[in-house]
């Protein structure tokens, strides 16, 4: 079970900033972004636009195996725009 | 002289309220350094011929503070001698021309905190999780650097 965070135009789109979901221990980058997406079909609009934050560390949406532990932190990242 | 003053310091805060520049000068000031340099961000009034009404900022806020963090890491391998950073960024609503971001660097000469302050706000705008919505007169928009190394610009 990791948290999921939503930020900026996917938390407008999923409608939330935050939740606990289930998802694989190990799986790859796009593997949890179909997850992900299946609890909220809009995120699929921004599919090309986003990475992910795990643990806090930028993931590309792709075959990057990611290995999950119980309480990680996984953010959406909308492309930036502070400054 | 005061000897807390010569370990370089950090100052990274993301805060909702009006941002200083006094406050932010003061932090870096020190009598071993001869220079401060600054940048400040302040919110323009227009985009493409619309009428921007104000910005507002949201943050992953404990990933920005660790992104600044390296950015400021990297500074000061870049320019050894660099003293004191400060990077305060605002977030929530930000009114037209107050600022956004305020970056000031001291170094004991002056080449080298200007460059890191360059350096700074361009890979702030690169790599730090804050995000910009411009609010116009009748829509929003949710703004992309052209920095962000993710974002393809060209659809």
């Amino acid at each position: 079970q990791v948290s999921v965070l939503y930020f900026a135009r996917s938390a407008e789109l999923a409608g939330l900033r935050c939740e606990t979901l289930s998802v694989p221990r190990q799986v790859t980058a796009l593997q949890l972004w179909e997850e992900i997406v299946k609890v909220h079909p809009r995120l699929a609009v921004i599919r090309d636009q986003v990475v992910f934050a795990v643990r806090q560390e930028y993931v590309l949406l792709g075959d990057q195996l990611l290995v999950l532990q119980p309480g990680d932190e996984v953010a959406i990242i909308p492309p930036i725009s502070g400054g | 002289m005061d000897e807390s003053e010569d370990v370089p310091k950090d100052f990274i805060k993301l805060k909702s309220e009006k941002l200083s520049v006094d406050e932010v000068s003061e932090l870096v000031i020190s009598s071993y350094c001869g220079a401060v340099s600054l940048f400040i961000g302040t919110t323009r009034n227009n985009f493409e011929g619309k009428k921007v009404v104000h910005l507002e900022y949201e943050a992953y806020t404990s990933m920005a503070e660790t992104e600044i963090k390296k950015i400021c890491r990297d500074v000061r391998q870049k320019w050894p001698s660099v003293k004191h950073i400060a990077v305060h960024h605002r977030l929530g609503v930000v009114p037209i021309s107050e600022a956004s971001v305020i970056v000031a660097v001291s170094s004991p000469h002056r080449a080298e905190s200007l460059e890191a302050v360059m350096y700074c706000i361009n890979t702030l705008k690169a790599s730090v999780p804050i995000w910009k919505k411009e609010i116009y007169e009748d829509e929003y928009s949710w703004k992309e650097n052209k920095e962000c190394f993710w974002a393809n610009s060209e659809k």
